[in-house]
């Protein structure tokens, strides 16, 4: 099985090295790690490739602060918006053809006639497909783990749950496309389907994310949203109730689906940092940017935001989604005539 | 075997045995069911009901297929692969320890003739080189028997003989060959056994040899009409006599020479006689035919 299994994964590196869009999104993973690896610290604050100086008090070398900041910059921009986000998307258009073409007259033939069972021949293809994702991924991770190492002093291998997580995330709609793919062999039904699903499920979670920072976090922080004119108030009993239905609403929603945008958000809970005598321990970008600086009862209402739903729930329910699309999938497939 | 695509049979309780070491030819027009038969024994295809051994297991048992080769008819290996990447795949796929793979993989592309090219990406190769590269996949586990459907489709007459000796190097390595055409001429070229398959039926069968043997035919020739009293003769022992022509059907020369004694004791003068053998194409289209005609 062993032999079987490399040969499917060699198939699978052939194909993203032929791949241009491969090449072009590893360049672009490889020169925002290489960027980030470059921000530095002085005594006088922040620098760039050791030239270009950004003039901090609080961000200078060996600071705590500067510490929990250049953390901060992996896990809140790089994690998340360019693994979540760009990195996704580019592997979804680069492996969405590897199904269809797959399955296609005069090609699928040779692989079904070895003696290798379906089932197994699909779930190799399938993660070779993730190799896509997971390749990228580690090695920007490897470069940021030296960078916070030698930046930072802190030699932490929870960075590597980048790769394990951003390719459940991308293989939550990856799963999507290639049940359309094995259904209907159309590479562009299994993009669509797969951008669909990855779309519905980020409206159910932005909602419930809404409804939840209106109905729940600001009247914790005494505060309430004045739908009308757009402007805060201060809260009152039994301000928000409306919303908080609303938000158990998109949460029943959101149950069944896959937790793309929660996955990638829990990734901050996995990657366990040292505690550091820092105000920006805990807080994300957007606070630390905010004119009134950080705010220690806001830095609770995030944590508690930011764990409203346990790793349990946001995993296994994505992982039991997953098993169901790609259970029904692999049927699919070991049952067809080709 | 037999298969169903819901109230379509594509093949209706077709039963074959094909012999170890010979070259074996499914005939068939488009349509006939020739794929579906191939893809059926290889598990690409599942058969609605099927009873049979394939070496020696029963059809179906996955491990066998190790010992199978295959080329399915318009085969399509990526573009981005080379010639020697294809072959290497399915040398994984067939569990060959990869030492060995590499050894096999450098022989057989030399044998189909693409040493030189081994290293170039399918997306640059002609059909005929990519068909070439197909037929070293198919044999890279050392196969006891190959399944070629359609080897020859798309290429070019130079191609063809070529892929035609190789199938006959095959057989002299002492595999067993199963080739699914439609290209008469070529099948009977190589084929010591052939089966001939319509509209889901084999409706004709037997060595090739045989086949085109049963049509054998004499034509008598006499400078003359042939008399009368001889014509009547010859047609009731079953010849066709017309002008100066007797036509006779016999396995050999020696059937013929009853003929040719009798005209010339009757003082009749044997201007020519010529031996006529039907083509396979001909046993073909008569088996085609008479499906048809026994159909309507």
């Amino acid at each position: 099985m062993m032999r079987v299994a490399l040969a499917v994964l060699m198939d699978s590196l052939h194909l993203l090295r032929a791949r241009r869009m491969f090449g072009i999104s590893l360049a672009i993973s490889l020169a925002i790690a290489v960027a980030y690896a470059a921000i530095g610290f002085d005594a006088g604050g922040m620098t760039l490739f050791g030239l270009k100086k950004i003039p901090s008090e609080h961000l200078t070398a060996g600071s705590e602060n500067a510490a929990a900041f250049y953390i901060l910059l992996f896990t809140d921009v790089i994690v998340r918006y360019w693994l979540a986000w760009v990195v996704l998307l580019i592997g979804l258009i680069s492996t969405i053809s590897i199904f269809p073409d797959f399955l296609a007259e005069g090609s699928i033939g040779v692989s079904l006639s070895k003696p290798v069972s379906r089932p197994a021949l699909f779930l190799l293809k399938y993660a070779g497909a993730l190799l896509f994702v997971a390749l990228q991924v580690f090695l920007l991770s490897v470069i940021a783990f030296l960078a916070i190492g030698f930046r930072v002093g802190e030699w932490n291998p929870g960075i590597f749950w980048a790769v394990p997580v951003v390719t459940f995330v991308f293989s939550l709609i990856y799963c999507v496309s290639v049940l359309a793919a094995v259904w209907t062999k159309s590479t562009a039904f299994s993009l669509i389907a797969g951008l669909g699903v990855w779309g519905m499920s980020l409206l159910v979670q932005w909602g419930e994310d809404f409804t939840y920072k209106l109905g729940v976090m600001m009247p914790e922080l005494g505060m309430t949203m004045d739908m009308t004119t757009g402007e805060a108030q201060v809260a009152e009993e039994g301000d928000g109730e409306g919303l908080r239905a609303w938000q158990r609403s998109f949460e029943a929603m959101m149950t069944p689906l896959p937790k793309t945008r929660e996955c990638t958000l829990s990734m901050k809970r996995l990657m366990v940092f040292s505690d550091r005598d820092s105000p920006l321990q805990g807080m994300d970008l957007g606070m630390i940017f905010s004119p009134g600086g950080p705010d220690p009862q806001m830095q609770e209402v995030m944590r508690k935001y930011e764990e409203r739903h346990s790793s349990w729930y946001v995993f296994g329910s994505s992982a039991l989604f997953e098993a169901v699309v790609l259970g029904w999938a692999m049927w699919i497939f070991a049952r067809r005539d080709y | 075997m037999s298969k169903r695509y819901g109230r379509f049979e594509a093949l209706k309780d077709v039963s074959l045995t094909v012999p170890a070491g010979s070259i074996f030819g499914l005939l068939g027009p488009n349509g006939a069911g020739k794929s579906t038969l191939v893809k059926s024994l290889l598990t690409i295809v599942r058969p609605s009901a099927c009873r049979g051994r394939l070496l020696g297991e029963r059809i179906g048992h996955r491990a066998t297929l190790a010992k199978v080769g295959y080329l399915p008819e318009h085969a399509r290996f990526p573009d981005h692969l080379t010639g020697r990447q294809i072959v290497a795949y399915s040398a994984g796929m067939t569990k060959v320890p990869a030492g060995r793979a590499k050894v096999v993989t450098e022989e057989l592309l030399e044998l189909v003739g693409m040493g030189d090219w081994a290293d170039k990406r399918n997306g640059n190769y002609s059909k005929g080189m990519r068909q070439r590269v197909g037929l070293a996949q198919a044999l890279v586990n050392d196969p006891a028997i190959v399944f070629l459907d359609e080897p020859t489709d798309g290429v070019d007459p130079e191609g063809r003989v070529e892929i035609r000796k190789i199938i006959e190097r095959i057989r002299e390595q002492g595999r067993t060959v199963f080739v699914n055409s439609h290209l008469l001429a070529e099948v009977e070229a190589v084929a010591d056994e052939v089966a001939i398959l319509a509209q889901g039926r084999i409706v004709k069968r037997g060595r090739t040899e045989d086949l085109v043997k049963a049509g054998s035919r004499f034509v008598v020739r006499a400078l003359g009409p042939v008399p009368f009293e001889l014509k009547a003769r010859f047609e009731a022992d079953g010849a066709k006599v017309g002008g100066d022509r007797v036509e006779c059907e016999c396995e050999d020369a020696r059937g013929v020479q009853g003929i040719i004694d009798a005209m010339r004791a009757a003082g009749v003068v044997v201007r020519e006689v010529i031996e006529t053998r039907t083509s396979l194409e001909e046993v073909f289209m008569s088996a085609i035919r008479a499906t048809k005609g026994g159909e309507s």
